[in-house]
């Protein structure tokens, strides 16, 4: 993945557009990590992600024509897999997660700050990747394209298909379920008040 | 615990709820509730904490995400030199297949036909032209060049905006080439239908008659006497040419006699021909019989499809004939060439150029016919198609053209191929409807045909319908390649599957043709799935885009009170 500042390979992206094949395979060798990575969170299984990397790159042949080189090319790319991976997994019909639940079950009080910020302290990385994993398909995307991929609310917004004032709720329910899955969540989940 | 709880609601209005939290270090809240925040904090340690432990949490979570745990996998890191190996094999075995097919098409059937016709006398450089523009079937297809010319620059710039504008997608190319069509039809030039039209049990010109343009006649029994300066175009059971005909004529009939003069070509189809009057350019003709008689001539050539012909009259150029019986008892200003049954020269014919004779049994020629070569005799032989070794060269080179079609069809349209293919997959549905289709179209075209304003949608649905059946089996070697090799992911992998299938069909068919009925059967079968499945996606596309059609988005749920664009506000 081009790192924050680095510079995008516009020359690459430039000959990829006109159907260059190396091109291809430079922007591939540069993004292909990064797309995994993106890919690995996403969906529940290795073998998904490593499909569904392939596929965004062919679609990416396709697609290519469409980018706007005004704007970031990292940020289109994710973009491109963000609606991938939800295809994916809307296609596997594997939203019957939190987001049909009423609405009114988000919780508005004022949760315990010292309990989170004590589980936060506890959990390694390692542990909210496997905590990640046994999250609903909508939360994980949702905390992916958010916390991975830095897309801004828009964007999410339009991947997910839901209106943009939703997708803080999408969010705050996505950390709840992480808390819960962190098996602490309990009270912090349902809000105690300090 | 009343007092308990009215602290606890207490505690509950004076902190700001997690939602609020959230939004505003997500930087997502509007900028007076955003101070808002930022002042309450100040004062309240219990909400800066949680502002904290959120920032804290998604950083983890940043961090959790972005750490490098696993290495690409060896598939990933293989996939980019695969993907250009297995193109570049796709690409190699598409263009050699182009090439061959190209050169092998235009060797063994444009370049004879084009030489032999030439010979005949037509004297066109281009076949399709002779057949179709310079009046050879239908002289309103002269005025049709202009339409025709319209649609074809239409439909190049259709594909070469679909090309230059990959957003340019569905129906739009498919629109614009509709609307040149019809912008071609009303601009087209009102002269083009301009004719005159008689239509009864016996109809026809009167002896002392003259016809100004072209003239349509339709009857039981038809008579021209006098004089047309343009066209005759004749339906009939039973038609007569007695007078002069400045123009061609062109005649479906049961009999047709020429007796008088015709200045320009004869094109009929006609059970039995009789010609003892004078035609001075070319004869065309499919017939069950024809009869130059001693009085007749035709200045052209003649080319003529046909179970007996006699020739005893003159005729000033070539003979390209594909005939059972042909009896030469006249005089032929060409060479001849032909290709049936039995060929006879009496004494008294003529024959100025070299004549060539592919049949059964060799020529029988009299001793006193005067010919410029000796007959050029090649013997045909009733072997079996799969016994022959050019059958399976042909297999091999139609092949190789139908692939490169297919290559063509995909390049051009992939997005209609891939709609096509996954019609295909449905199987019931696209069978159905190409039962429908393989029947329905060409009895439909028919009946366009005969009312002659129908003739060019007539001519056109069968043209598409022709278009479609060449499709049919392409569509099915797409499948075929499917079942082998999965789903392809892009256009590329989609022909190369093509080109698998489509040749692994072809081996199989070949196999199955030798066995009559059951070749049948395969035949029928691959034409009515691909050409429904093509019919099918056509008709999908055609149809308006609903909601209900489109993949459902997740299900959004309605807000909580008191929410804002801005985030939830604070109870």
């Amino acid at each position: 993945m081009s790192a924050p500042g680095k510079m995008e390979p516009a020359g690459a992206i430039a000959r990829a557009r006109t159907g260059d094949a190396d091109a291809w395979g430079e922007l591939y060798r540069e993004y292909a990590p990064a797309i995994f990575r993106f890919c690995r969170r996403a969906l529940p299984t290795r073998e998904d992600a490593e499909d569904a990397t392939m596929d965004i790159f062919m679609k990416l042949k396709d697609k290519l024509v469409q980018y706007d080189q005004s704007r970031s090319f990292t940020a289109w790319l994710y973009k491109v897999a963000a609606n991938h991976c939800w295809d994916v997994l809307r296609r596997r019909k594997t939203r019957q997660d939190k987001e049909t639940e009423d609405v009114e079950n988000v919780p508005l009080e004022h949760p315990d700050p010292n309990q989170l910020d004590k589980l936060i302290e506890q959990r390694s990385s390692e542990e909210v990747r496997r905590a990640l994993e046994r999250l609903g398909a909508r939360a994980r995307m949702a905390l992916v394209m958010r916390y991975y991929s830095d897309m801004s609310y828009d964007e999410i917004a339009d991947a997910l298909g839901v209106r943009r004032a939703f997708v803080g709720v999408v969010l705050l329910r996505a950390r709840h379920e992480l808390r819960q899955a962190l098996g602490q969540g309990g009270a912090l989940a349902a809000g105690g008040a300090s | 615990m009343k007092e308990k709880d009215d602290s606890l609601r207490d505690d509950a209005l004076r902190h700001l709820d997690e939602m609020t939290c959230l939004l505003y270090i997500e930087r997502q809240l509007d900028r007076a509730k955003a101070q808002e925040v930022s002042s309450h904090t100040q004062e309240c340690g219990a909400c800066r904490t949680l502002l904290r432990a959120l920032e804290r949490e998604s950083r983890l979570l940043t961090r959790a995400m972005l750490e490098e745990e696993e290495a690409l996998p060896a598939r990933l890191a293989q996939f980019q030199e695969r993907a250009r190996k297995s193109m570049q094999w796709i690409w190699t075995v598409a263009f050699g297949l182009a090439a061959t097919g190209v050169y092998a098409l235009y060797t063994g059937y444009v370049e004879p036909w084009q030489q032999q016709l030439e010979q005949a006398g037509f004297g066109g450089s281009n076949l399709l032209s002779l057949l179709i523009f310079q009046g050879a079937l239908w002289k309103g297809w002269q005025s049709m060049i202009t339409l025709l010319e319209v649609l074809a620059l239409v439909t190049l710039g259709g594909f070469a905006v679909a090309f230059l504008r990959k957003r340019v997608r569905r129906g739009s190319a498919l629109a614009i080439v509709l609307a040149g069509f019809c912008a071609a039809l009303v601009l087209q030039p009102a002269s083009a239908w301009a004719s005159e039209t008689r239509k009864g049990e016996s109809v026809g010109v009167s002896s002392d008659e003259t016809i100004k343009g072209d003239i349509f006649l339709f009857g039981e029994r038809v008579r021209v006497d006098g004089t047309v300066e343009g066209d005759v175009f004749l339906f009939g059971n039973d038609a007569n040419i007695n007078g002069h005909v400045k123009g061609d004529v062109i005649a479906f009939a049961k009999y047709l006699q020429v007796s008088g003069t015709v200045d320009g070509n004869v094109r009929a189809f006609t059970n039995t021909l009789t010609v003892r009057g004078t035609v001075a350019k070319n004869v065309l003709t499919f017939s069950d019989l024809m009869n130059l008689e001693s009085a007749g001539k035709a200045g052209g050539s003649l080319t003529i499809f046909v179970e007996n012909l006699n020739l005893e009259g003159s005729l000033g150029r070539d003979i390209l004939i594909f005939a059972k019986h042909f009896t030469l008892s006249g005089k032929v200003g060409g060479g001849i060439r032909m290709k049936g049954d039995q060929l006879t020269i009496n004494s008294n014919a003529q024959v100025e150029g070299p004549i060539r004779y592919e049949g059964h049994k060799e020529a029988e020629v009299a001793a006193g016919a005067k010919l410029a070569s000796p007959v050029e005799f090649h013997k045909l032989e009733r072997r079996p198609r799969y016994m022959q070794g050019h059958y399976y060269l042909w297999r091999v080179i139609w092949t190789a053209a139908l692939v490169l079609f297919g290559v063509v069809l995909f390049l051009l349209l992939p997005k209609f191929a891939e709609e096509t293919i996954a019609a295909a997959e449905q199987y019931g549905a696209p069978i159905g409807l190409g039962v429908l289709v393989f029947f329905g179209v060409p009895i439909a075209a028919v009946i366009a045909c005969i009312t002659v304003v129908g003739i060019p949608l007539g001519i056109l649905a069968l043209g598409f319908w022709f278009l479609m059946l060449c499709c049919a089996e392409i569509v099915v070697g797409t499948v075929v390649g499917n079942w082998i090799l999965g789903k392809a992911h892009d256009s590329a992998g989609l022909i190369g599957r093509m080109a698998l299938g489509f040749v692994l069909v072809r081996i199989i068919y070949t196999g199955l043709e030798q066995m009559h009925v059951i070749g049948l059967l395969a035949a029928l079968g691959i034409f009515m799935w691909g050409m429904g499945s093509i019919s099918l996606a056509l008709y999908r596309r055609l149809q308006p885009t609903i909601a209900g059609g489109a993949p459902s988005g997740p299900y959004t749920p309605p807000l909580p009170p008191n929410t804002t664009v801005g985030g939830i506000q604070p109870a």
